[in-house]
């Protein structure tokens, strides 16, 4: 039949055209690639993370890809990793949201010559060479819950919201909260908690709610960024400003205003730019072997000499922001 | 043979072939644009990655073409792979009869989609929108959200990783279920009246078939190849949790309609839901490794985007296919007498009948 | 009474929670939170009111979380960058009637299934507004917040706009001539066409109007706080359609009133504050959410069997 030819002869055409002439071999003396990942993609920590990369990256003259998860599907930095690995990049740089889950697949990224350094959250030791540490599961969980305890003086009901219950870093920070509160505040109670899926407007009705269901709340503790926000007009509708407490996860520039309110009495964060470009510097030394196990320091750029503890490479202790000096941050 | 009984399945062998090259060319593309594209690495990341929702997609096709749908399948996804952490690791039972467990617990979860959509005749768009929240829902309280099943037996998270004659054990797997849902479809009386009943189930309840009974059955294999996928998902994480499948619904029904399945039931091939399947996942592994699209680290949304582009124009060139054809043919006749009765069957029923 | 069993019956049902609520936790009826609650409803009602007009006219829109989103965003820049709130109530709408229209010409102009147009068109918008906005916050400038007014000033209006909107969407649907070619096109279109009805004008004009209640519900949740979340419409299209269904509009279409709509809302959004106020834990909301469904709908199954005996 006349018209079956016509189209094999059309798909014949690409085919001979296209394949043959596919040439995929790199060339020598390439820049060094480092394949850089957050959590998830259009978030403004990560988005501050980045730009510290970037930094990094135009000061060693290194190439950076950068990619993440622009979904909730809890396969996707699997297979970002298992895709860089196939792609032929030098470093991957990461910070995982599960921390077995991933340790495979950056496993099988090892076996290939890869070299794999984790920040923001750690995978499995043997999965990666370093991990650069902002601060530890256990340190932003006592960190908080030391914060809530001296806002209500060591006493009476809080509440938390975090993004939502299946999120594994927040589940580890509710773990340390949890055993911070029995061992040293036993005055205090923790009466809910609450997910509001990562979204201001659910975390404001979910604070509504817990502010009025529970009348002798003191502090409300909201440990996923856009919850503070979030929380800090709930409150503030409800007139509450300063009889509720407010403290929580976030980026000052999202909170600026509420701070000086007196809605918010504090948010706690590290420099979460120099967390990207520190990660970037680490990867960088560890493919160019000036960064081994075994060493106890690192002198990363402008951040200059910082410790290394066992194979994590200390960021500094996090923030505390109050209206008092959250102007002197831009991030 | 008259010619109105030889148009109409070259017109659906054509809508598969253009597919087919839309795969090609994708393939063609990204050989020469794409790094290492063509790498056996690389095909077998696109196998894996893809498995689970390929299963979810092959098990959406008879549903979608009995005139059904499952969104519930991707939440299922979750429940199943909690099912199974809860059977290992809560009730110790060990790793093969816990795999069978948990179809069996996928099975009932489909059949009872199936008892409320087929015993009490309720839409299934509305069913599966319930059971969509009330399957994850129940993931989240069976593991109060927070837990995470870990540590499975090594042999199992094999199943991951491990290939099998060459290719990774999913793509066994996945071309076992595509056989068997070919088979079903194509191949015998009870799968054929599938697209009978999407046509039109009144007509189909006349001609004696109890339509009914063989509603139920897609939505007992939805259930029970959800289950599958949750043991491959789970292998390939190595942990269960309760957000396993999150979204996958709309992918599944992506692909199926991407295949040439009309959303209403009544027409679409195995094949086609074959060759939509690979469309997506080709493009979404290909499009991440072309050197601009992976620089500037926009890899995921080019996907998207182009995927929701691919389904647009794939279901409009049909329409302008007929038009352009009708100006260049000298005889149309033919062409004229397809076109009332496709639009009147999409008239008479615009959305998913129950 | 026969006609409006289903919206009866999802009244009681509200009733027997809201008195529950009233035995075991009073506070639910304070009367600040009551109010800030009820306010933080009103731009997913307008959305739902849209759906369920769609939904009465045989069609599904599953990219109203998206258009929502994208309004919010745009409104909010354009407030952000001094143009003042009917600018950005102008912006938002124009772009809602652009979507509208666009998913209206694919559905009623191509005559393509119009679940699989709005899933397209979802991810579609959802993807834009990532790589535009890479989910950054739009700080808004002071005045915008509740109009201008004091915040209760501005609570009552919404919450009485949400009110009138219903009753004037309910009757126009049920007097206006384009409300009754809604309800005849979606119980039978072959036969509406015969009755000398263009159904794919109506078909357009609802997709039409769905996008401009989405432009409008964005501005009315863009209101409530001094920033805009860009993630603020995701999962939004799910609650609009589970609000249609469970206050008995029909997904094959013809069935169904506003009304329906409004009491669903109010059902389902009470649920969420229900279980913080009894202290049930959070991880069963969702299984809860979905039994509601399913109840409703199966309530309905039995019902409707029961008739056609």
């Amino acid at each position: 039949m006349k018209r079956s030819q016509f189209l094999t002869s059309l798909l014949a055409v690409p085919a001979a055209l296209l394949f043959p002439s596919c040439n995929k071999t790199d060339s020598a003396g390439r820049k060094l690639t480092i394949a850089f990942m957050p959590k998830g993609k259009g978030n403004s920590y990560f988005i501050a993370c980045e730009k510290g990369a970037r930094e990094a990256v135009s000061e060693l003259g290194v190439e950076l890809l950068f990619d993440g998860p622009t979904n909730t599907d809890p396969a996707k930095q699997n297979e970002i990793v298992e895709n860089w690995t196939t792609l032929g990049v030098d470093v991957i740089a990461v910070a995982c949201e599960n921390t077995e889950g991933i340790s495979g697949a950056l496993k099988k990224a090892q076996q290939k010559g890869i070299k794999v350094v984790t920040y923001d959250s750690d995978t499995t030791q043997d999965a990666r060479s370093f991990f650069v540490n902002q601060a530890t599961p256990q340190g932003i969980g006592e960190a908080l819950m030391d914060e809530a305890a001296r806002l209500c003086a060591e006493e009476g009901e809080f509440a938390i919201i975090t993004a939502t219950l299946t999120a594994a870093n927040m589940n580890e920070w509710r773990k340390f909260i949890g055993s911070r509160l029995a061992s040293k505040y036993p005055k205090m109670k923790l009466v809910d908690t609450k997910p509001c899926d990562d979204q201001k407007d659910k975390a404001q009705s979910e604070a509504t709610n817990l502010i009025s269901a529970n009348p002798n709340l003191k502090c409300i503790m909201a440990i996923c960024s856009p919850a503070v926000p979030g929380a800090a007009e709930a409150i503030k509708q409800a007139g509450k400003a300063g009889a509720v407490k407010l403290l929580g996860l976030g980026l000052p520039s999202e909170n600026r205003a509420y701070l000086k309110e007196g809605v918010t009495q504090s948010v706690i964060l590290w420099r979460v730019a120099d967390l990207g470009y520190l990660a970037i510097q680490v990867a960088n030394a560890v493919a160019n072997k000036s960064l081994n196990p075994g060493d106890k320091t690192f002198k990363a750029g402008r951040l200059g000499e910082l410790e290394i503890e066992g194979s994590s490479i200390i960021l500094g202790k996090p923030f505390l922001f109050t209206k008092d000096n959250v102007d002197q941050f831009d991030f | 043979m008259s010619p109105q009984t030889r148009f109409i399945p070259k017109q659906l062998l054509r809508q598969e072939f253009l597919l087919l090259m839309v795969v090609l060319l994708e393939v063609g593309f990204f050989l020469c644009t794409a790094k290492n594209f063509g790498t056996s690495d690389n095909i077998s990341n696109i196998i894996r990655h893809s498995a689970e929702i390929g299963l979810l997609t092959l098990a959406m096709m008879p549903v979608i073409l009995t005139g059904g749908i499952d969104l519930s399948v991707g939440s299922l996804m979750g429940f199943c792979a909690v099912m199974f952490g809860v059977i290992t690791h809560d009730w110790h039972v060990a790793t093969p009869p816990a795999a069978a467990l948990t179809l069996l617990a996928g099975l009932l979860a489909g059949a009872f989609n199936a008892l409320l959509i087929t015993a009490l005749r309720l839409p299934p768009l509305i069913v599966t929108l319930g059971t969509y929240s009330l399957f994850r829902g129940l993931a989240e309280a069976i593991t109060q959200g927070t837990k995470t099943y870990r540590s499975f037996d090594s042999d199992f998270i094999n199943l991951g990783e491990i290939h099998w004659v060459g290719m990774p054990i999913q793509a066994w797997i996945f071309a076992s279920a595509a056989l068997f849902f070919y088979l079903l479809v194509h191949r015998t009386t009870f799968g054929r009246s599938f697209r009978a009943i999407g046509f039109s189930p009144e007509g189909t309840r006349y001609a004696g078939i109890s339509v009914q009974k063989r509603t139920a059955l897609p939505y007992l294999l939805t259930g029970i190849t959800a289950a599958l996928a949750s043991l491959l998902f789970t292998a390939r994480l190595h942990q269960a949790r309760a957000d396993a499948g999150m979204g996958y619904e709309l992918y599944a029904v992506t692909a199926v309609v991407l295949g040439g399945t009309s959303i209403f039931g009544g027409t679409g091939t195995v094949h086609g839901t074959l060759a939509g399947i690979t469309a997506i996942a080709v493009l979404s592994n290909g499009i991440g490794r072309v050197p601009a699209v992976f620089k500037a680290g926009v890899g995921g949304e080019l996907a998207a985007l182009l995927t929701g582009a691919l389904l647009l124009i794939a279901l409009t060139a049909p329409g302008i296919g007929n038009h352009l054809a009708k100006m260049f043919a000298k005889d149309s006749t033919n062409l004229e007498k397809l076109k009332p009765s496709v639009s009147q069957h999409a008239q008479k029923t615009p959305i998913l009948p129950s | 009474m026969k006609t409006y069993f289903r919206e009866l019956s999802v009244l009681v049902t509200l009733a027997i929670l809201l008195v529950i609520l009233a035995i075991f936790a009073p506070h639910f009826y304070e009367w600040q939170p009551l109010l800030s609650r009820l306010t933080a409803q009103v731009p997913a009602l307008i959305l739902a009111l849209g759906v369920g007009i769609v939904m009465i006219s045989r069609q599904i829109d599953i990219s109203v979380g998206s258009q929502f989103g994208l309004c919010a965003v745009l409104a909010g820049t354009v407030a952000a960058n001094g143009y003042g709130l009917p600018t950005a109530l102008a912006a938002a709408v124009s772009a809602g009637t652009l979507m509208g229209a666009l998913n209206g010409w694919l559905i009623a102009g191509m005559k393509l299934p119009s679940i699989v147009v709005t899933l397209a068109t979802m991810v579609t918008w959802a993807e834009v507004l990532r790589l535009f906005q890479q989910g950054k916050f739009v700080n808004l400038p002071a005045g915008i917040q509740w109009f201008g007014l004091s915040q209760l000033g501005g609570q009552i209006f919404l919450i009485s706009f949400g009110c009138v909107t219903v009753v004037v969407g309910a009757h126009f649907l049920k007097t206006r001539s384009l409300g009754r070619y809604i309800y005849a096109v979606g119980s039978d279109a072959e036969a509406a066409r015969l009755s000398g009805i263009h159904s794919g004008w109506v078909t357009f004009s609802v997709f039409i109007l769905m996008g401009v209640l989405a432009g409008l519900a964005a501005v009315l949740n863009l209101v409530q706080s001094p920033q805009v979340d860009p993630k603020c419409g995701v999962g939004l299209e799910l609650r609009a359609i589970a609000a249609g269904v469970v206050g008995g509009i029909a997904v094959n279409g013809g069935r169904g009133t506003l009304w329906g709509v409004f009491v669903g809302l109010l059902l389902l959004s009470t649920i969420n504050p229900a279980l913080t106020f009894l202290h049930v834990e959070a991880y069963w909301e969702k299984a809860i959410q979905g039994l509601v469904i399913l109840l409703a709908v199966v309530a309905d199954g039995f019902r409707v069997r029961h008739h056609s005996r």
